[in-house]
């Protein structure tokens, strides 16, 4: 099968299948089935149908299609057989097709590129295509579009089959719902509970849209795509988290994830702005989206072009946008004179502005990453989050939601420079720490699962940040099965004693066997257990290969040493925290034996996936299978980070190549590190809570200030409160008070001075004009009373006043005269 | 061809004045009679408008790809003063006519609970909808005032006799606000006349500008011509088009006036006006109160088209007229836009009443239409590149519609609600969707609409807005990406407020009851078709971008040619380095 064509349909459909089980649901859910259970079913069939799809998608149409190099690029020069030419690069193939579509407006550039080729003859394999356009601007295009390559497929087929295990795994758990239900949480005004309808439908559209999300984002194939989905999935898992609309503490938390979350899409809206506003493209590979014939080039192939052997450098349109000033108007400058300024990386300089704003671009994508893979410092609505059903909680912290974050810094990879990924490390080495301490003391057996996620989404974006690519998005993967098996494994518990709390749980493997042991194979995989330089638990490998990078950053980087020491002990608190949690709850003695004595082992559709996911989470990262993730991720890596990159703002910066930390020198040590403090951690974990030959009490009362300080979660919601939540309010209320006083007091003393104006007016009308009017009407009336006692009604001395009157006025106008 | 249109567009503005007129002859005790009439009536106009979107409608079809005026017609009406009865439709005036139409319709819909004097409400309704229709097609800038201010009448007076306990002080607060603007208008109309002159145009540009008809034959466009040409004194115009051809090609608008040219004065004195009725801060708080006490189908009419009036105001007139006065005022005009769409979110947080805090949503959204229209970055960074600035302009018509259709779905959302329980207190709500679980689901998806939620219409509006705004001001850019977090913070917040919890916490709880098949058939299509735009937003660009990036170019064609003679607005820019300072440095050094 043609991957080029096959790929987009197949995982086009995966994606949109759980798209249309949540119309359905959504119109008709209540009306399927017997209180709505159909609905249910369909969304489990349609992610089933997904997960088949991806499967089909990787093992019999990308694989066959495309080999692969085992470690490193050395055998790259095997690559894809398919033919690519409507979508851009793909084989290395010097053929006339690729020449002519890429470069066939360019001499130049087109011998440059052959000449690279000879240098650098592999290309990473992948296919791309836009299938709609939301809009187009002259040359700016927005559309909906596919990027796939072997990450791509990974993800899809660890996504859809990891969400189908929950879908089967929701249909035991949310069978509460199909009735109508008490929420003994929620305390009406009336001092009685709440009873309500089941919503058994509404959690399964809400998931199946959630699925569909993800894969959305997964599946773009450019960023404003991936940000559309990205706000998509925080809405899901608005919704999701706030599944109990009645309890307060859901919405609260609800409203928390949402509002974070777009802190972060803050930052990522900044980062879209710059790079539609320098590139000109938000597409990730090189798509001839016009359909004229030529490819117009993505931003990978903008950052890292095939001229520079895919090392990265700044495109032509930052630096343009940092030399505006210099640019005469209407003259567009020549190739030579973008080179000089590129060129210009002192302080001060025009290259160095270009450089910022790349980096700029980089943090702001990484902001948004930052908010979904709840990063510190925006770490804190994940704990929260556990206020939703606990398959949510499988879902938005394992496969989905919180991976997204990583998944996108390892896609936006190219585009990262040496600083950004510093930075990237730093922020991941902080989280890992401050996650893990939090977790020693939390009693909340979902929050410990939560604190533990956000701690290894830090492994991650360390992994990433420190140059271990592959190293961060194969232990996406395997956290994803072991996470989402501990949760379920959670919510099996919590199922059967009706309580998250661990101090009134404890002894509970007689009475839940299968929970017990899949969740024991979870802690130990979490914990990276195995036998050292032979075989082990998923965990054991991805987090060897992400110590073993960190190593080898360390020896390249000896002041960035830190990152390290703090990742190795952070595996120590791991393994520490993970195996308090198992004791707690499955050893030792019952603490609350009402709790226990109802306890049971939870029905077959919940159970059935712990064990397929417990196998899995034990098997999927040996890299004796003939797919194996490692070499799959191999093939997906982004171009130009096969060799080691130095960093250009800051002194002595070097990402080294990840193939060197494979070399024995890093990974046997990383692999003794991995395994001493695992075991000590364990060890710990045994002597306080497996055997307590020491009382943890005693421990927190003497060291009484951290453990406070930790019980408090570090006081980051106080301080959030303090810092924004608060300010913010308060400026809300000045705002809405401002125009209540002071722009309609303007408006309405202006209307007042008008009516007083016009109330003088009246005034002065009345008394002045009027006054005067009057005064004069007045004074002749009186005038003429007086002049009535002339009026006599006599014609006789009438005549004799017209006569004399007459007479003395000829005498005057005579005398006047003369 | 010009009779039809004449027809046409004259039936499409006046149906509605004929229905009133029609509706005066109604026995007075007939008021649902009167109401069916009322709806028939916006429905058939409502309809007369769809047809001219379909593809297939002979001479009645908008044509999409066309980016001048069409459908035009002139006919002299008052020739002393060289006023003609003229009228036509591009993409920019299409879309907001549809969606008057529309909007019309289902808040005639909406207005079945009035019982107070039916009939003089429901024929000031239609006359207020001739108005507003008149607006969009009038291309004779009297004619525009004219219709500016026929529309005001009946809007004061559905506020101030159908509205709340404070609606005198509201509508009179409308009425004042929407007059001083108008008065503003009407001095930059006689100053745009006055120094007016036809005779600066070419033959071709007057064409153009449809003073002489391209219906003539090449001869008589000739004639008129030599005619127009062989006036001893200057041709006045109040013909919109040729104020364009007049402003963007000719300096008739540079006069020296008090320091400044002409068409700076202009600009800022149309500006005033229209942007009282977008509304931006701050000239905005008549817009709170007239909303909190106009009854709904008023609310959703003012939010929902009123409110574009505003927006198309600056984009046909402001800017084509005076590109050099909107050149020179870019950045007040996006600081404006910024400004609001800040302040307004700010305050919607602070509200307590739910119809308020809509109102401030409108606020604050309207700021994202100024924003996008103003981002001038034609000439940022001295690079001719338009495309930006397309990009916002289209996201603020986009935005227009978008704002729309969710605002009147707001709107309509709050006044089911208080039907039910006579109150807005936020504080006293709680638990709706238990109740009205229909009626609950359709309002989060509405007002998820105006979060901006991908998927949904807000989105493309305002995410093509803020992307467009880099390239003209980093600092303003960033504070309009940062508007996204208090959106969400007060929707979401409300939504809470309103929507969840455990039970109702107000008065007249036994009065929520579900939603009504009326009801449903406003909100279902306003729902629908926020989705729709929503994931298929080329059916509203594709009729206004041809329209649109024929302005945009036109502007920066002007700007183009007058390059040497404008400031550069890169040196406005703060993050850029500013080309004075080492003068300055060295002046201080010595």
């Amino acid at each position: 099968m043609d991957p080029v064509t096959t790929l987009p349909v197949l995982l086009g459909i995966a994606w949109l299948v759980p798209l249309a089980s949540f119309t359905l649901i959504l119109l008709f859910g209540p009306r399927m089935g017997k209180h709505g259970q159909g609905a249910g079913v369909l969304a489990t069939a349609a992610i089933g149908t997904s997960a088949i799809l991806s499967l089909i998608a990787l093992f019999f149409v990308w694989v066959p299609a495309y080999d692969w190099a085992p470690e490193h690029h050395a055998a790259h020069a095997e690559h894809g057989a398919a033919d690519h030419h409507d979508t851009g690069h793909g084989d290395a193939g010097h053929d006339d097709a690729h020449e002519k579509d890429a470069h066939g407006a360019d001499e130049h550039k087109a011998e440059e590129h052959k000449t690279a080729d000879e240098h650098h003859e592999w290309r990473k394999p992948y296919v791309a295509g836009e299938w709609y356009t939301l809009g187009q601007f002259g040359k700016l295009r927005i559309g909906i579009s596919y990027y796939i390559d072997s990450l791509t497929v990974t993800m899809f087929a660890m996504i859809t089959f990891i969400a189908t295990m929950i879908h089967f795994y929701a249909n035991g758990y949310m069978h509460d719902e199909l009735h109508e239900i008490t929420d003994h949480e929620v305390t009406l005004s009336n001092g009685h509970h709440l009873h309500r309808p089941g919503r058994f439908h509404r959690f399964f559209q809400y998931l199946s849209l959630f699925c569909f999300s993800m894969l959305g984002i997964v599946i773009a194939g450019n960023i404003a795509m991936v940000f559309v989905f990205w706000e998509l999935v925080g809405i899901c898992s608005y919704f999701l988290i706030g599944f109990y609309i009645e309890r307060k503490s859901a919405s609260n938390a609800a409203n928390k994830a949402f509002i974070v979350n777009r802190v972060g899409d803050f930052g990522m809206i900044i980062g879209l702005m710059i790079l539609i506003a320098t590139l000109g493209t938000f597409s990730f590979g090189d798509i001839d989206t016009d359909g004229d014939g030529t490819v117009e080039p993505g931003i990978f192939s903008l950052v890292r072009t095939e001229a520079n052997n895919h090392a990265l450098v700044v495109p032509d349109g930052m630096v343009r946008a940092a030399a505006a000033s210099e640019i005469a108007a209407g003259v567009e400058p020549s190739a030579e004179q973008i080179a000089k300024w590129r060129a210009e990386t002192g302080p001060g300089g025009i290259g160095r502005t270009a450089y910022w704003l790349l980096i700029v671009a980089g943090l702001g994508i990484f902001c948004g990453c930052v908010g979904k893979s709840a990063q510190f410092p925006l770490h804190v609505w994940l704990p929260d989050a556990m206020e939703g059903p606990t398959p949510v909680s499988a879902l938005v912290h394992s496969a989905t939601m919180v991976a997204a974050g990583v998944y996108l810094v390892g896609r936006f990879y190219p585009v990262f420079t040496p600083e950004t990924l510093l930075v990237i490390a730093i922020i991941g080495c902080i989280t890992l720490f401050i996650a893990a301490t939090i977790a020693i003391v939390a009693v909340d057996i979902k929050r410990v699962l939560a604190y533990s996620t956000v701690s290894q989404l830090g492994y991650m974006m360390l992994a990433l940040g420190v140059g271990g690519w592959s190293a961060g998005m194969f232990h996406l993967i395997t956290h994803a099965f072991f996470k989402s098996l501990l949760f379920m494994c959670s919510g099996s518990v919590i199922h059967a004693v009706h309580t998250n709390d661990m101090t009134k749980m404890g002894g509970l493997r007689h009475k839940m066997p299968f929970t017990a042991y899949t969740m024991l194979a979870g802690c130990l995989a979490i914990m990276g257990a195995g036998i050292p330089f032979m075989i082990g638990l998923s965990g054991y490998y991805s987090k060897d290969a992400i110590l073993a990078q960190a190593l080898s950053f360390k020896a390249s980087n000896p002041q960035w040493g830190f990152l390290f020491y703090v990742a190795a002990a952070g595996a120590a608190i791991t393994a520490f925290y993970m195996f308090r949690l198992w004791f707690m709850t499955f050893a030792g003695k019952p603490r609350d034996h009402h709790a226990y004595d109802h306890a049971h082992e939870s029905p077959k559709i919940m159970y059935y996936p712990l064990i397929v996911l417990a196998v899995l989470a034990v098997v999927v990262a040996w890299p004796f299978w003939p797919v194996s993730i490692v070499a799959l991720l191999e093939q997906a890596r982004p171009e130009g980070f096969h060799e080691t990159v130095n960093g250009v703002l800051v002194s002595n910066l070097t990402h080294p190549a990840e193939h060197i930390s494979h070399e024995p020198n890093f990974h046997n040590q990383a692999t003794w590190v991995a395994t001493f403090v695992g075991l000590s951690g364990l060890g710990l974990a045994i002597v306080f809570y497996g055997l307590s030959l020491l009382n943890p009490a005693e421990v927190a009362r003497q060291f009484k200030p951290v453990y406070t300080f930790l019980w408090n979660k570090w006081y980051f919601d106080e301080l959030y409160d303090y810092l924004f939540v608060k300010p913010t309010l308060f400026v809300a209320n000045r705002v809405a008070e401002f125009d209540k006083v002071v722009i309609d007091g303007i408006i309405d003393s202006l209307a007042m001075l008008t009516r007083m104006v016009a109330r003088l007016d009246d005034l002065s009308d009345r008394y002045l004009v009027d006054g005067f009017v009057n005064g004069l009407a007045a004074w002749t009336y009186a005038t003429g009373s007086k002049l009535r006692s002339a009026e006599t009604g006599r014609i006789r001395q009438y005549v004799m006043f017209i006569v004399v009157g007459t007479v003395a006025m000829f005498v005057l106008i005579s005398l006047y005269i003369s | 061809m010009e009779s039809t249109y004449l027809t046409l567009l004259s039936t499409v503005v006046f149906l509605p004045a004929l229905g009133a007129l029609v509706l005066a002859f109604f026995p007075r005790e007939k008021t649902e009679a009167m109401k069916y009439f009322a709806l028939g009536v916006t429905a058939l106009v409502f309809l007369l408008t769809l047809i001219m979107a379909l593809p297939s409608a002979g001479d009645w079809q908008f044509d999409a790809a066309v980016t001048d005026m069409q459908k035009v017609f002139s006919v002299g009406w008052i020739p002393s003063f060289n006023i003609n009865y003229f009228m036509g439709l591009d993409g920019i005036s299409f879309p907001l006519v549809l969606l008057t139409t529309f909007v019309t319709m289902l808040s005639m819909a909406a207005s079945w609970p009035i019982e107070k004097h039916v009939k003089a409400y429901c024929i000031l309704f239609l006359i207020l909808e001739t108005g507003v229709l008149g607006v969009f097609l009038a291309l004779d800038f009297f004619l525009f005032y004219v219709f500016w201010e026929v529309m005001l009448l009946p809007m004061y007076f559905l506020i101030g006799v159908w509205g709340g306990p404070r609606r005198e002080y509201a509508a009179i607060k409308f009425f004042l606000y929407t007059l001083l603007g108008g008065v503003f208008m009407l001095i930059a109309i006689l100053m745009l006349y006055f120094s007016s002159d036809l005779k600066m145009l070419s033959k071709d540009q007057l064409v153009a500008a449809h003073v002489i008809s391209p219906e003539l034959s090449e001869g008589e466009q000739a004639a008129r011509f030599a005619e127009i040409q062989a006036h001893t004194t200057p041709r006045r115009t109040f013909n919109i088009l040729a104020l364009q051809q007049l402003g963007q090609h000719t300096d008739a608008f540079n006069g020296d006036v008090l320091g400044k040219p002409l068409q700076w004065w202009a600009f800022l004195l149309l500006l005033i006006g229209f942007v009282i009725k977008v509304p931006s801060v701050p000239l905005h708080t008549w817009l709170p109160d007239a909303h909190v006490e106009a009854p709904t189908p008023i609310s959703m009419i003012l939010a929902g088209i009123l409110l574009k009036l505003g927006g198309y105001g600056i984009i046909r007139i402001c800017y084509p007229i005076c590109p050099q006065a909107g050149y020179e005022l870019a950045y007040f005009v996006c600081a404006l836009g910024v400004v609001s769409m800040v302040y307004g979110a700010f305050a919607a947080l602070a509200q307590k009443d739910f119809k308020r805090l809509v109102a401030y949503s409108s606020v604050s959204h309207m700021g994202y239409v100024v924003l996008g229209i103003g981002v001038w970055s034609a000439v940022a960074g001295n690079e001719f590149n338009a495309d930006a600035w397309k990009m916002g302009m289209n996201g603020a018509m986009f935005q227009m519609i978008a704002h729309g259709i969710a605002s009147p779905g707001m709107f309509f959302m709050v006044g089911v609600i208080y039907e039910r329980v006579h109150h807005r207190n936020l504080d006293q709500f709680g638990g709706l969707f238990a109740k009205m679980p229909l009626y609950s689901g359709l309002a989060i998806g509405i007002f998820f609409a105006g979060l901006g939620l991908p998927g949904l219409c807000g989105f493309i509006g305002e995410v093509f807005v803020t992307l467009s705004v880099w390239s003209f001001n980093h600092t303003l850019a960033v504070v309009t990406a940062s508007v996204v977090v208090l959106t969400a913070a007060y929707i979401l917040w409300t939504l809470q407020r309103v929507y969840l919890g455990p039970e109702y916490k107000g008065p007249h709880g036994d009065h929520l009851h579900p939603m009504t098949t009326r009801e449903l058939a406003i909100a279902l299509p306003l729902f629908v078709l926020a989705i729709a735009m929503g994931v298929y937003p080329q059916m509203v660009f594709h009729y206004m971008t041809p329209s649109v990036n024929q302005t945009v170019d036109d502007l920066a064609g002007w700007a183009q040619r007058n390059a040497a003679n404008l400031p550069q607005m890169a040196a406005f820019d703060p993050t850029a380095p500013a080309p004075v300072a080492p003068a300055l440095v060295q002046a201080e050094i010595q």
